[in-house]
């Protein structure tokens, strides 16, 4: 059974058809990438698939672990297992790093039906976490992403997906913002949570974050729906050719 | 209809007053209680007090044998304790050397009731009715040089349906010294009206905080009036949470130069409730500083208001004078009124002010519920943060765990 299972995903924004019949299978161990130019629908899949408000499907369906997202909020999907991680991370003013990462984490645990960590093994926990990911101590006391620079976002969004362990994340362009040392070290993140268990779909513009998460499939996104997929070398074919190159193609 | 019910209030308010020799301080009182305030008034336009005012309300006899369980909220204060607006030393700690308090005599009476004459509180319904009908003014005075190390819990409690309340307090600290207070109104009659005096002399400090937690068919509208001194400073917090209807009105006047002010608050309002912060700033000196940050959060059907005056008088150069003032709804059919006002004959003077009323920001709500918060909470965490900085920047040490933990109890009643 595939992990996340898209189905003829149809959406309109203000009466526009964004998305036109998106279909993709995800299995677990699998990372997907989706890659397509500006106004495709990336980030409106993205946003549909976490389950933002106003970006509900016009028709189709989308499966988690075999259960339908419909109609389900994007709180119970986070706590079902779905993760995205935000091409801008929004800054939360007097939302401390540590209680905010609590937080979410015990609304995890506690739909898992696992036992809430009391504080003392929280933090402990998370500087741990927070370690391998290379945030910093100070970051997480911190009111979240206040003031952090463009890489410490990403790596706070990665160290958040660490705590959570999401059955499905999606990272909608990880790599915008980010230089190479920035992009190697939130890479690194990132394959550290690959597992037989999980899945994982990168959202991106260009072929640079692929040669750090490498993909097992590439899907090619345009004008709202998916017009053709491949291993990794599609992903260099876009380098080479453009998207224009597969569309005319296609 | 509206004439003749204000007219039995200012009866009842004569016949308290009848008991006591003709020209006494509570007659003079009496006689300039002439009727509520228009509510085409300008400073009670957003505040209207038409539901009290057809109310049949007589001021208490205070009993002083009332039973009341009085409970001090604050580890180690120096609880002091009012019921039925009288002061109650049986329910009260005993004050350390250094800080007094007694009941004034006719004649302190008489010069109190000038004083607040020459503030602009003069017309202030509960400056009349409270010099008119309380049971005693009670003064605090705090000896020249002298810090307590702990600080003053005063709780306010009783009132009865029907019955105005009327607790005048008179707080002088002496040169160079330095007084904590916390507040606490708790009242569960019809109407409470504190007034306030407060004398802060020179290179004297005063923290302030006032917490406006009484029964949601109360009615409190307090007066405060302060008076600054060479040097001095204050402090000052209000949360208002309870009541049907508070008005926290506080004039504060500059009567020496280089002194500073912190005139901060936060409203939490749900249901029907109404909450006004009203402030009036007088800056009759030069090189003052006065800020003033407001908060508000209203759910259901609440109104809240601000109304903040800042008049800088001719000569008070080097004044400055900052106010913002911001509410969030969490309502559609929560409303929230915010009144700047500034008035300043002085050219060389730093004052500005905002104010903004809005909704919980959609970003930030989808980014919590996306890491698995439910609405409620998240809501909760956003409302929090948004009173956070206040809180921190307004109250020091241990009492900010206590404020805020009372700020988070008013939060859960309205979100519910």
């Amino acid at each position: 059974m595939s992990l996340l299972e898209i189905k003829k995903a149809h959406l309109k924004l203000d009466n526009k058809q964004i998305l036109k019949g998106i279909s993709l299978s995800v299995n677990a161990g699998e990372v997907h990438a989706i890659m397509g130019p500006n106004g495709s629908g990336k980030s409106t899949m993205s946003y549909m698939l976490a389950g933002r408000n106003g970006y509900e499907l016009e028709s189709g369906d989308v499966l988690l672990n075999g259960e339908s997202l419909i109609g389900m909020a994007a709180d119970e999907r986070a706590r079902s297992g779905l993760f995205l991680a935000f091409q801008y991370p929004v800054e939360l003013p007097g939302v401390g790093g540590i209680a905010f990462l609590r937080e979410a984490v015990n609304s995890r645990r506690k739909h898992l039906g696992e036992k809430e960590l009391d504080h003392l093994a929280f933090v402990k926990e998370v500087r741990k976490v927070a370690g391998e990911m290379f945030v910093k101590d100070e970051m997480l006391k911190r009111s979240v992403n206040v003031g952090f620079s463009g890489g410490e976002k990403k790596r706070f969004e990665i160290l958040q997906m660490a705590m959570l362990k999401p059955t499905v994340s999606i990272l909608d362009e990880t790599d915008s913002g980010l230089d190479v040392d920035a992009l190697k070290t939130v890479s690194d993140g990132v394959n550290s949570q690959r597992s037989d268990s999980n899945a994982i779909i990168v959202i991106t513009h260009y072929q640079r974050l692929l040669d750090y998460i490498v993909p097992d499939y590439v899907h090619i996104l345009s004008d709202g729906i998916i017009i053709k997929s491949g291993g990794p070398e599609l992903a260099r074919e876009v380098e080479k050719n453009g998207y224009a190159g597969i569309i005319n193609a296609s | 209809m509206l004439l003749k019910q204000n007219n039995e209030y200012i009866h009842s308010i004569q016949n308290y007053v009848q008991a006591f020799e003709k020209n006494s301080f509570r007659h003079i009182a009496s006689n300039d209680f002439l009727k509520w305030p228009d509510p085409l008034e300008e400073t009670w336009r957003l505040s209207r007090l038409g539901k009290l005012t057809r109310k049949k309300i007589e001021p208490i006899y205070s009993d002083f044998k009332k039973n009341i369980h009085i409970k001090a909220k604050i580890k180690n204060a120096i609880c002091l304790s009012f019921v039925d607006g009288a002061y109650r030393e049986d329910l009260s700690d005993e004050l350390p050397v250094g800080i007094s308090l007694h009941q004034l005599s006719e004649k302190e009476c008489l010069s109190f009731l000038s004083k607040i004459k020459k503030t602009n509180l003069a017309n202030h319904p509960s400056a009349n009715s409270s010099l008119s009908c309380t049971p005693s003014i009670i003064k605090i005075n705090v000896d020249p040089y002298f810090s307590p190390n702990r600080l003053i819990e005063i709780i306010y409690s009783g009132g009865m349906d029907n019955k105005s309340v009327h607790p005048v307090l008179y707080i002088e600290l002496k040169k160079s010294s330095n007084l904590s207070i916390v507040e606490r109104f708790n009242h569960s009659g019809t109407l409470i009206m504190p007034l306030q005096l407060i004398e802060i002399g020179e290179l004297a400090s005063l923290k302030s905080v006032k917490i406006f937690d009484d029964n949601k068919t109360t009615y409190n509208l307090s007066a405060h009036s302060v008076i600054l001194s060479d040097k001095s400073n204050y402090n000052s917090f209000s949360l208002i949470k309870g009541s049907e209807f508070t008005r926290s009105e506080t004039h504060a006047e500059f009567k020496g130069e280089h002194a500073t002010m912190n005139l901060n608050g936060v409203y939490i309002s749900g249901g029907d409730q109404h909450h006004d912060l009203t402030t009036a700033i007088y800056h009759d000196f030069p090189n003052c500083t006065s800020k003033q940050i407001v908060r508000g959060v209203l759910g259901g059907k609440s109104t809240g208001v601000f109304q903040g005056k800042v008049r800088v008088a001719p000569g008070a150069q080097k004044t400055d004078g900052q106010q913002m003032s911001k509410a969030i709804l969490i309502s559609d059919k929560a409303s929230a009124n915010a009144k700047p006002e500034l008035e300043i004959y002085a050219d060389d003077v730093v004052c500005a002010h905002g104010a903004t009323v809005g909704e919980l920001d959609d970003d930030q709500l989808f980014y919590l519920n996306s890491r698995g918060i439910s609405m409620d909470k998240a809501r909760e965490i956003l409302i929090i943060a948004f009173l956070e900085d206040i809180i921190t920047q307004s109250v020091d040490g241990s009492l900010r765990d206590f404020i805020f933990n009372e700020a988070k109890i008013g939060l859960l009643s309205i979100l519910e």
